[in-house]
């Protein structure tokens, strides 16, 4: 056995920072609430880098398994009353069956038209819940969604009510698919998906059947996203209508953009920022999307590897400049 | 069969006004290279300064001339400032900044005129309804046929027939190379930008009165002209108008079979028309 490398390594510095970030959050946050939904939000937003960070791929779909996570997941214990990891499992399965699906047409094109596809199947979704009012909710959206204690084969282990329990339940489930999705980046299939992104037709002349690969980095993302809808659910105990609107496709991938895409940690970044930033604004100024709309702008034109990629080259830069001040303490931390 | 007739013709009308919003977003396509996700709040901003100008003066032609022409002036500063900025760029970025110029939009839009929605009366010359025999049909309705149709034909004249259509046309082949012969290239590229979204302003105002203003309305008929351009395909007039009278007549005529299910299956067609000819009824690979 060799050693395991850093890259691969779960207990890599990048981990560590998540870890880090899970635990500090609740602690300097004003509520554990706010902490809870930027943790999920950070979760779509993974769900959505794997895809256009990695893939490529800039998917307006992300509603859909959000929302439709949130709906079966509210569902599966309203009717059928599934425990908590039932409907967690159940929202994945939705999640990235509604993926399999939007995905598979969706890739039968490239470049814009799959932009637009994506687009206008979020639009599709959106009626698809709007038209299914009995069991949705339509506009009002599906009120009364539990969420049920932490339990294992009928013992309980846990009772989630208090918002901390919860916080602390969605924070070992973040950190479980961080690692998840960094095993999947450093992975032969991670590494063939970055490869499809930097050169879609050099990939399938090299032999890979880039359709399928595109379509399992949906099918991934789906699953992700519908978690996340589900604990979004759970939290709220209300699953509304503008979960698969348009505006949290736009929303999950700004977050995922702002963040900064091909970096796991970016989009941690992002979900707390614009999350912290409705938070704070929205109160006080009900058109904060104004601003979101300006930062989109200014972080394209200005800051195109997002808000993760200002931090890292800012590190570089302050590195670069204790070698320069120091020279020998430059190059011992450089023999390291 | 007049009810059928009659959601015929709203069909050919709302098609129409699709035909409208998609060219312009085909046009600017096929010169600049990028898709405008702003279109839609364009659009929406059409039928809000519709809303305004019939309210301050009374009349609704004023409306029909000026709002598009505004709405084409701010799309060409957009252009100037913004848009110019981001062309080296990938094609991505394009789609961010214009979603981010959406967003702004939509937002100003409901801090200026509010989160609920507004109606525009139909002018007066236009109200009541005309009979043939004993069909009647809504005056306003056939007017926007009318017009859009000859809207239509000027603009196939525009493209085709005139020095300004031949560049646009040659830029969609080859913007270097046009620009390489002596075109101001960066010129070209505003007008068009502000032709297209003056014509997505244009049915914003015409749809104003038959719709009524909303806020909200932008994604939707974004999501609408995509449709569309995906059941027609993405860069060509023809496309646009087939690709949105189909549409328009979906959609009118599942409103009388299942109201609910109307909005759901324009995208059941588009659906459809991917599986079984994924560029479009008059696409190219």
């Amino acid at each position: 056995m060799t050693k395991p490398n850093a890259q691969t390594s779960i207990f890599s510095g990048v981990t560590l920072a998540a870890l880090a970030a899970v635990i500090l959050m609740p602690l300097v946050l004003p509520s554990a609430t706010l902490a809870t939904e930027i943790l999920i939000f950070a979760m779509a937003a993974l769900g959505c880098n794997l895809l256009l960070g990695y893939t490529g791929l800039l998917s307006f779909g992300q509603g859909i398994f959000f929302g439709g996570g949130a709906y079966i997941a509210s569902l599966s214990m309203i009717h059928l009353d599934f425990g908590l990891f039932g409907a967690l499992v159940a929202a994945m399965i939705a999640g990235s069956l509604l993926a399999t699906l939007v995905g598979a047409l969706a890739i039968r094109r490239t470049g814009i038209y799959f932009v637009m596809l994506t687009l206008a199947f979020s639009q599709m979704a959106y009626f698809l819940a709007y038209t299914l009012s009995d069991w949705t909710g339509g506009d009002n959206g599906l009120l009364d969604v539990p969420r049920p204690a932490l339990s294992l084969f009928g013992f309980e282990l846990a009772d989630l009510t208090s918002s901390y329990a919860f916080y602390a339940f969605v924070g070992v489930l973040f950190l479980a698919i961080f690692v998840f999705a960094r095993r999947v980046i450093h992975s032969p299939f991670g590494t063939t998906l970055v490869a499809i992104r930097e050169n879609e037709g050099r990939a399938s002349a090299v032999g890979f059947s880039t359709n399928h690969f595109k379509l399992l980095a949906f099918v991934i993302s789906g699953g992700i996203t519908g978690i996340a809808g589900a604990l979004y659910a759970m939290l709220l105990n209300f699953a509304p209508l503008s979960n698969i609107e348009l505006l949290m496709s736009e929303n999950i991938l700004i977050m995922t953009i702002i963040g900064g895409t091909g970096s796991l940690l970016g989009s941690l970044l992002g979900a707390g920022t614009i999350v912290l930033l409705g938070d704070l604004l929205s109160s006080i100024w009900p058109r904060w999307m104004i601003i979101l709309g300006v930062a989109l702008i200014a972080v394209v034109l200005f800051m195109p590897s997002g808000l993760w990629g200002g931090v890292e080259s800012q590190c570089k830069r302050w590195k670069e400049r204790r070698c320069t001040a120091g020279k020998t303490s430059g190059k011992a931390q450089e023999a390291k | 069969m007049s009810l059928y007739l009659f959601q015929a013709l709203n069909g050919i009308g709302l098609g129409m006004i699709y035909f409208l919003i998609s060219v312009g977003l085909t046009i600017i396509f096929g010169l600049l290279n990028f898709v405008n996700f702003a279109h839609g709040a364009y659009y929406l901003l059409g039928s809000y300064l519709c809303f305004t100008l019939v309210s301050l003066t009374g009349s609704f032609w004023l409306a029909l001339v000026i709002a598009p022409v505004v709405v084409a002036m701010l799309a060409w500063v957009t252009e100037k400032t913004l848009i110019r900025r981001a062309y080296h760029l990938p094609h991505t970025f394009h789609i961010l900044i214009t979603l981010g110029i959406a967003l702004i939009i939509q937002e100003l839009s409901i801090a200026i005129w509010g989160p609920i929605g507004k109606t525009v009366a139909v002018p007066d010359a236009l109200s009541g309804v005309i009979s043939i025999g004993d069909f009647f049909y809504p005056k306003y309705r056939l007017f926007v046929i009318l017009f859009t149709a000859v809207i239509a034909l000027a603009l196939w004249l525009l493209l085709e027939r005139t020095r300004f259509g031949a560049l646009v046309r040659a830029g969609s082949e080859d913007a270097q190379t046009v620009s390489l012969l002596g075109t101001h290239i960066h010129k070209l590229f505003a007008l068009t930008f502000a032709l297209g979204v003056g014509l997505a302003g244009l049915a914003g105002v015409l749809a104003a009165p038959i719709r009524g203003v909303h806020p909200f309305i932008g994604p939707e008929v974004l999501g609408l002209a995509f449709v569309v351009v995906v059941i027609g395909g993405m860069g060509s007039f023809s496309g646009a108008l087939v690709g949105g009278l189909v549409v328009g007549l979906v959609q009118s005529l599942m409103t009388t079979l299942w109201p609910q299910g109307a909005s759901l299956m324009i995208y059941g067609a588009m659906a459809v028309v991917i599986l079984l000819r994924p560029y479009g009824l008059f696409g190219r690979a």
